[in-house]
């Protein structure tokens, strides 16, 4: 191998080692991790990531907006738990009883204070509204 | 009629099944007499799934109820353009829309090679031909669009109608635009492997695709462009990219191909990197397809994903078996890869180009990596752990910043080798202009490092591309002695690559500077009565009314609001919250105003009727406006890219 083509072969390895060091750089210090209300209660809300991602059903109920309607509290709902949520903005528009949501943000005093709130149905194409189990007559 | 798209499906298949028959006989025995047949069952079977789709297009604009497809995905009370949009907007349709856009590009291509490229063509087709079989089969054994509602059911109402925020004429050319792109890779990618196959890796096929190379990366970039715009129109929360992972997956493919668009450069010239174009074409057909199946399986969860469903197995496994044969392929033809010529400076425009791949591959690798995160991160350490935009903005912005000097210096560099006098000539301009920026920025205080550097990066590029075109008129003008805009305009017919490329870069940088406007942004949640202000920048926002209006297939609830600047009133914003009677949903619609290159964003989160109370967030985002004028740019430079010069023309009149 000739010395220049030996130059360009260490600079290629050069760039792709920096490449994957940066992503994993990246990836480290900003994973979020999708955990569930029993993982919480079982690490005593305690984690070591600062940022935490949560999905679950809005309880029935739960939603009460604060005279302003700028910021609401909710309970999110994973089968048989439960955890206070607290978010401060406008609530997406699938934002309801029974929605099913994913919060982002950290815990604080064992309530979860979202700092992005997204509907999961809510902006999909498809509207799965055609459900016969729950509709014994097959209307729609 | 139901009938006729259903049998127009099956006997597109058929032919297509017909056609690789035929293909497979000429390649294995290496006779021509079904050649021609081969083709022809190709294109009939295009046909069919042309007749196929015009028949799905005529049920919804009719909205024929029998049909399911139409019952879900329309109704009788949406807006006859918005019926059309129904094509796309559910799995089926969706899907045999792909093939359709696949059978005009197969019909096209057909029709233009018909006296050229004639050892490649019967490949190509057999290529064409197992991706048409493939989503056909998914559409008809799968998601069939024609398949009828279940006897007995009763129907309420006269469908469930377009999800509202489909609704937005953004939205009836964004998914056939990014279509065109996504699907039409599959034709350079058809011809990189009919040459391999066929030995035949010099720069003929990457000059026979070139046209077809741009076209489709026009579409995909276009197709991105006004998804950042339906999403910063539509969905309401100020932005235009999320780093969601459907809009991960359509930037993955234009990455790539616009690393091919600048690497088989070098091979024309250079008559290097055989491989290397190979593979990156390669890449770039299999991630759309692997969009595809993101998009389409569920396995990542992202706002745009259609309904999960068991498809994924099917897209996965057209995947492995693309990028299989495509290695097999390789493998078999190694030794066709080597190339006489070598790379012999760094400062030559064949590392520029070099590290630009780099540099597109390394974006290309961290977004994958940052989109299927939650999925690896789950199967190697049974935790899904997502990263999201902050790990994306942070990995990313650096690349793109290495990419936007990169795209200033590339084209300062000469082939080959670059000498010190040249280097000192061509660069202490543009160098002047990257610096007074950067002292003007930091000494204005601005606060955001990388605001900062892309200006400055932004004005290396422009001083650059600005030189070089005063420099080629300044020679035409003393030669020809031409006029300022004659010189201008024969020097790019002269290499309309090259202008074309320029003005792309143009318009790129205009985007960057538009991304800039993202650190200025600012934002407020409020509650306001009618009559009160509120104060955001230099802007005054005054709520005058709200009402409630009654529409056909919704109900809106609007407030006026009133901007004044300098106590002048400058503008009235009406934001609204619909609720979509036919599909039961609610959905906001923003009111955007643009003072300048600022636009006034205003989100209405609800109105209380008995109180007057109105909830409402106003965004204040400079230079948004930018980035839609910078994808402006980029359509000129490439439409000036693919069109024949005049030597071209005179060319082919001579040919015909």
């Amino acid at each position: 191998m000739d010395n220049q083509r030996l130059k360009f072969v260490i600079l290629i390895i050069a760039v792709a080692v920096i490449t994957f060091g940066w992503i994993t750089v990246g990836v480290g210090s900003e994973e979020v991790p999708y955990v569930s209300i029993m993982e919480i209660v079982a690490n005593n809300y305690e984690f070591e990531q600062n940022r935490l991602r949560l999905g679950g059903l809005v309880e029935e109920g739960s939603i009460t907006y604060s005279t302003d309607r700028l910021n609401v509290d909710f309970v999110i709902a994973q089968e048989e738990h439960r955890l206070a949520v607290h978010y401060q903005g406008l609530t997406p528009d699938m934002f309801n009883d029974g929605a099913e949501v994913i919060i982002e943000g950290r815990l604080q005093d064992e309530v979860f204070i979202a700092d992005n709130l997204m509907t999961k149905c809510a902006s999909r194409y498809e509207a799965d509204i055609i459900k016969p189990e729950s509709n014994p007559q097959g209307e729609i | 009629m139901i009938t006729l798209g259903a049998y127009s499906l099956q006997l597109g298949f058929l032919f297509a099944l017909v056609s690789l028959g035929f293909g497979g006989w000429t390649l294995a025995r290496d006779d021509g007499r079904f050649q021609v047949a081969a083709q022809r069952a190709l294109v009939i079977s295009s046909g069919f799934v042309l007749l196929a789709t015009a028949v799905l297009v005529q049920q919804l604009l009719i909205s024929n109820l029998d049909l399911e497809y139409v019952v879900r995905y329309s109704s009788v009370e949406t807006p006859t353009m918005y019926k059309f949009a129904g094509l796309w907007a559910g799995m089926e349709g969706s899907l045999l829309f792909w093939s359709a856009i696949l059978a005009i590009y197969i019909v096209l291509i057909n029709f233009l090679n018909r006296q050229r490229n004639q050892t490649l063509m019967p490949l190509v087709n057999i290529v064409l031909g197992i991706i048409l079989l493939f989503f056909l089969l998914v559409n008809i054994f799968f998601e069939n669009p024609f398949t009828l509602l279940p006897p007995g059911t009763i129907l309420q109402g006269s469908g469930m109608g377009l999800n509202p925020l489909l609704q937005h004429p953004v939205m009836l050319i964004h998914p056939p635009i990014l279509y065109l792109g996504y699907v039409g890779f599959a034709i350079p990618f058809a011809f990189a492997v009919a040459a391999l196959i066929r030995r035949r890796l010099d720069a003929t096929w990457i000059r026979s695709t070139r046209r077809w190379t741009l076209i489709p990366w026009l579409f995909l970039g276009v197709g991105i462009i006004l998804g950042g715009m339906w999403a910063y129109v539509e969905l309401g929360w100020g932005g235009y990219w999320s780093w969601d992972p459907v809009e991960n997956a359509s930037l993955l493919p234009w990455l790539t191909g616009t690393a091919y668009l600048h690497s088989v450069i070098i091979q024309e010239k250079k008559n290097m990197l055989r491989l290397w174009n190979v593979i990156l074409i390669m890449i770039t057909f299999i991630l759309t397809i692997f969009g595809t199946y993101i998009t389409r399986s569920g396995i990542i969860s992202s706002v745009h994903a259609f309904a999960a469903t068991d498809l994924g197995i099917w897209f996965f496994g057209f995947v492995v078996f693309t990028i299989v044969a495509c290695v097999g392929l390789i493998l078999l033809r190694w030794d066709e890869f080597a190339s006489p010529n070598r790379l012999e400076s760094f400062t030559s425009r064949e590392s520029g180009f070099l590290f630009n791949n780099m540099v597109f591959l390394a974006l290309t690798l961290a977004v994958l990596w940052g989109t299927m995160f939650p999925v690896l991160s789950e199967a190697v350490r049974g935790a899904k752990i997502t990263v999201g935009s902050p790990y994306f903005n942070r990995i990313t912005t650096p690349m793109g910043l290495i990419l936007l000097a990169l795209m200033g210096i590339g084209p300062l560099l000469a082939w080959r080798k670059t000498s010190n006098a040249t280097i000192k000539r061509n660069f202490i301009w543009p160098g002047v202009g990257a610096v007074v920026v950067l002292v003007t920025g930091l000494a204005m205080g601005v606060s955001s490092i990388y605001v900062v550097v892309t200006l400055a990066l932004a004005s290396f590029v422009l001083v650059g591309i600005v030189l070089e075109l005063a420099r080629g008129i300044a020679a035409r003008r003393r030669i020809a002695g031409e006029g300022m805009l004659t010189a201008l305009l024969n020097m790019v017919d002269k290499n309309r690559s090259r202008y074309g490329g320029y003005t792309v870069h143009l318009g790129i940088l205009i985007m960057f500077i538009g991304f800039t406007g993202k650190a200025f942004t600012v934002e407020q949640d409020m509650t306001l009565r009618e009559g009160e202000k509120t104060q955001l920048k230099d802007y005054v926002f005054t709520l005058q009314h709200h009402y409630i209006e009654k529409r056909p297939n919704h109900i809106a609830k609007v407030i006026d609001l009133t901007v004044a600047k300098d106590e002048h009133i400058i503008a009235t914003l009406s934001p609204e919250k619909r609720f979509y009677t036919d599909s039961d949903q609610p959905n906001t619609e923003v009111a955007i105003f643009s003072h300048g290159l600022i636009d006034l964003y205003a989100i209405l989160g609800d109105f209380d009727q008995e109180t007057g109370v109105a909830v409402l967030k106003i965004m204040i985002n400079p230079l948004v406006q930018l980035i839609w004028l910078g994808g402006i740019i980029m359509v000129l430079g490439t439409i000036i890219a693919i069109l024949p010069s005049r030597a071209d023309r005179k060319l082919q009149e001579k040919l015909t």
